[in-house]
């Protein structure tokens, strides 16, 4: 046993090793990437850890792992699970013989920039079990009971986190792990639970899916793992409060006795298991109180299924929720919603300024992201750019799709370039679609070298297959860069690791068919000009591949070996080079032109835009 | 004692790793923490905020508006984005850092001043304590690392000094760089010591 801090997605992958998990797959997502991370940090002998294709290919594995006996864990973000959702609800049919547990991250409050979802809803679309920590203590003790669960009722698992509880870091006493049991791989032929063939089989296998469901629920029950307090007089109110909202309660409650709130007058339902709802609970509050209040972020999940339980009952109090209205089904929550709740529900009479701090941020100066100094998406949005303007055509009247990573900070200014982003590898279907449409301007697709092995793939060969004329653009730089560099197929062989091997692009995509394949440095901006007009103008599909290491891991490594410096005689101060690259290395001081030596990568972009020759590289070493 | 720190800056500055090494020696000193870093973009010199709460046990990650004792600003327009979460009376420190974005710097979009920065830590009815970016001292010739300065500023004239021991945040620092410990504890020192205009 030791104390740690760590945060909640380190605390799944720690729950995780000591409940014997022998396989670990997953594809990286803000905010849950750090726990799978975590994981290849250590060193695991006889448990197996990768970084997969895609969601949908991680899932399979672990699924695979589970069907012979074993105990897997896959990780993704949310937007990760709607790609593995197909194959989910045909393991969810199935069920499974080890432990199998799938853990994913939500982010209300958008703070990773994808669709605010609620996964929740998947766990009640696929009748499968999930648990929702409220902190990264009880994230380490809910992952063991996840394998328990997932092996005692043969039934996949989910664990949620939002970001708040993944990323928070806190105390958490870990136990040893050690090496997993020892587990032979079993082989089960058994067609009526492994395949989907026939009606029989499949109606049978939805019958078992109800009948798991239930039972995890016992299981749930039995272990306690939702908790229920009833106040000691009847007619008051109840409190149900789901996931991270059920921290904020003490904190709430708190403040609220400031204002002759009595928590000893309140049931409390905290629920950790969010899915299947908890109905012997909630009815025994609903006959216990008048009046509840539903605390939980996003989706009116609970609350839907406590009204539910409320109609059976014929139960005449009143629900405090969203779906009255009091609370938004928008962003995450604290603790004002649980001082809201009690005000609306007590009448308590708490001031609105008691909550609402001075606002000031409306003075503060926007700060768009942009790429890092020495990015080279840099080269290649100003080349995109460069090369329309070249070929006589207005920004506004040539599409070009974006995608999912850091390639589509080329929407933002001083490149402009980047028009919309779908999901993974949309870029490319989007684009046909453009075309299909009509539209008689070239239309270009544009996505990273990881977003290219996700989904990327399928996308490219039917543009190939239907002749569609288009010009892709893979910015390879040779990692997955925005989640905080992790390998991906394409990575260079030396950091692929043990028994990894490197997938070449430049292999493939010729392999495929293309009728023009190109391959250009963006770091060269007039000869990669000059490579994209060529590959816009022609007929058929083109690809063009821009390669360049992502600047941050080439920078880290201390390889870079020139940077760019001012020469002041020459420097007018036109600041042409900071229009044009919009570079966080470049600024202006007390009237001059800075490069800052500890930022720049000697990209070399600044002095290819530069007029009056006024920035030269100087080697370093 | 209940005590929450609103920290936030610019990805680059070492603000996270102001509010880790607070964590760290609330750890030392056996008090309870949850530390919440938001750093998606905090390598492209995007927002960064982190929020450390000490002394509940267990503690939802986010501090409620008019909740923070303490907030820490390593950059002066990024201030104005803790003003709403600190509590009347609360102490702001400051670090007058000005990092100006593309359009600001090119003059096509506005940048506040200190003096509007100031106005409206004051209108919170915040206490702010100022520290100007050129008083930085040297260590052994060579510019101290900014954000240790900035703690130990909180830490000399903020009610941060009361919650955490100076021991405990040295020993945090030795734990975290045990070759620049003494460059760091020095960074640290002289932020204790830092004349600092105190306002409100």
């Amino acid at each position: 046993m030791a104390r740690q801090i760590i945060n909640g997605n380190e605390a799944l992958a720690l729950g995780a090793l000591s409940a014997g998990v022998k396989v670990v797959t997953g594809y990286p997502g803000t905010p849950s990437t750090r726990c799978l991370a975590s994981l290849l940090a250590l060193d695991l002998p006889q448990r197996h850890i990768e970084w997969s294709t895609n969601e949908k290919v991680a899932l399979e594995i672990a699924a695979g792992a589970a069907w012979a006996g074993q105990r897997a864990l896959c990780t993704m973000k949310m937007s990760g699970l709607n790609v593995a959702y197909d194959s989910l609800i045909s393991i969810a049919y199935s069920g499974v013989v080890g432990g199998l547990v799938i853990y994913v991250a939500d982010d209300p409050g958008v703070n990773a920039g994808m669709a605010e979802q609620d996964s929740r809803g998947f766990a009640i679309m696929a009748d499968l079990p999930m648990l929702e920590p409220a902190s990264p203590v009880e994230a380490y003790r809910l992952m063991q009971d996840a394998f328990e669960l997932s092996e005692e009722t043969g039934t996949p698992v989910f664990i949620r986190l939002v970001t708040a509880v993944a990323n928070s870091k806190t105390v958490v006493d870990v136990e040893d792990y050690g090496l997993p049991p020892q587990r032979e791989a079993q082989l089960i032929r058994d067609i009526n639970r492994f395949t989907k063939a026939g009606a029989a089989i499949c109606m049978q296998q939805h019958r078992d899916l109800i009948a798991r469901l239930d039972k995890a629920g016992e299981w749930i029950a039995a272990h306690g793992l939702n908790e229920l307090n009833l106040s000691a007089a009847p007619n008051g109110l109840g409190v149900v409060a789901a996931g991270v909202a059920i921290a904020y309660l003490d904190e709430g409650f708190e403040l609220a006795e400031r204002y002759g709130f009595d928590p000893q007058a309140v049931s409390l339902l905290k629920v950790r298991a969010v899915h299947p709802f908890p109905a012997a609970e909630a009815r025994t509050l609903l006959e216990h109180c008048q009046t509840v209040l539903v605390l939980e972020e996003l989706e009116p999940h609970i609350e839907k299924s406590l009204a539910a339980e409320a109609y059976r009952m014929n139960w005449q109090g009143r629900i405090i929720g969203k779906l009255d209205g009091t609370f938004s089904r928008v962003g995450a929550y604290d603790v004002r919603q649980v001082i809201e709740g009690l005000d609306r529900a007590l009448g308590l009479s708490i001031p609105a300024e008691a909550l609402q701090g001075y606002a000031a941020e409306q003075y503060a100066a926007a700060r768009p992201i942009t790429v890092c100094a020495g990015c080279p998406h840099r080269g290649t949005f100003m080349a995109i750019n460069e090369a329309l303007r070249k070929l006589r055509y207005r920004k506004d009247e040539v599409m070009v799709t974006g995608d999912i990573g850091c390639t589509i900070l080329g929407m933002n200014p001083p490149f402009n370039t980047v028009w919309n982003e779908v999901s993974m590898g949309a870029s490319i279907g989007l684009a046909q679609g453009y075309v299909h449409a009509g539209v008689k301007t070239p239309v270009i697709a544009t996505m990273g070298d990881s977003t290219f092995f996700h989904a990327g793939i399928p996308g490219l060969i039917n543009a190939i297959q239907h002749q569609v004329p288009l010009t892709l653009i893979i910015m390879d730089n040779g990692w997955t860069a925005m989640t905080g560099m992790q390998v991906n197929p394409g990575t260079c062989a030396t950091f692929q690791g043990e028994g990894g091997q490197q997938i070449d692009i430049a292999k493939i995509v010729p392999a495929l068919g293309v009728d023009h394949f190109y391959q250009m440095d963006p770091s060269d901006l007039r000869s990669s000009v000059e490579i994209l007009k060529e590959a816009i103008q022609q007929p058929g599909v083109k690809v063009v591949l821009s390669r360049m290491e992502c600047a941050i891991q080439f920078h880290r490594r201390g390889d870079n070996t020139e940077l760019a410096v001012v020469d002041m005689e020459k420097c007018a101060l036109c600041k042409l080079c900071i229009t044009q690259t919009g570079c966080p290395a470049l600024s202006i001081e007390e009237g001059e032109l800075k490069i800052d030596p500890a930022l720049c990568t000697g990209c070399s972009l600044c002095m290819a835009v530069c007029n009056l020759n006024a920035i030269h590289m100087e080697r370093v070493k | 004692m209940n005590y929450d720190i609103y920290l936030v800056g610019v990805g680059g500055q070492g603000v996270l790793t102001i509010a880790e090494l607070i964590t760290e020696a609330a750890y030392l000193q056996g008090l309870p923490v949850n530390y919440y870093p938001t750093e998606g973009m905090a390598q492209r010199g995007g927002f960064v905020k982190a929020q450390v709460r000490l002394g509940r046990r267990f503690v939802g990650p986010n501090i409620p508006e008019k909740g923070a004792d303490l907030a820490i600003s390593m950059e002066l327009s990024e201030s104005l984005k803790a003003v709403r979460f600190l509590k009347p009376g609360g102490d702001f420190v400051l670090w007058g850092h000005i990092w100006l974005p593309t359009a600001a710097m090119l003059g096509k979009a506005p940048y506040p001043t200190l003096d509007t920065v100031r106005g409206q830590i004051e209108r919170a009815g915040a206490r702010l304590h100022y520290l100007d970016p050129h008083n930085l001292p040297l260590f052994q010739g060579e510019l101290v690392p900014d954000n240790l300065y900035v703690l130990g500023a909180a830490l000399g004239c903020s009610s941060l000094g009361k919650v955490l021991s100076v021991e405990a945040v040295k020993q945090a620092v030795r734990g975290r760089w045990q070759k620049a410990a003494e460059r760091n504890l020095f960074a640290l020192q002289a932020g204790m010591e830092a004349l600092i205009e105190v306002e409100g």
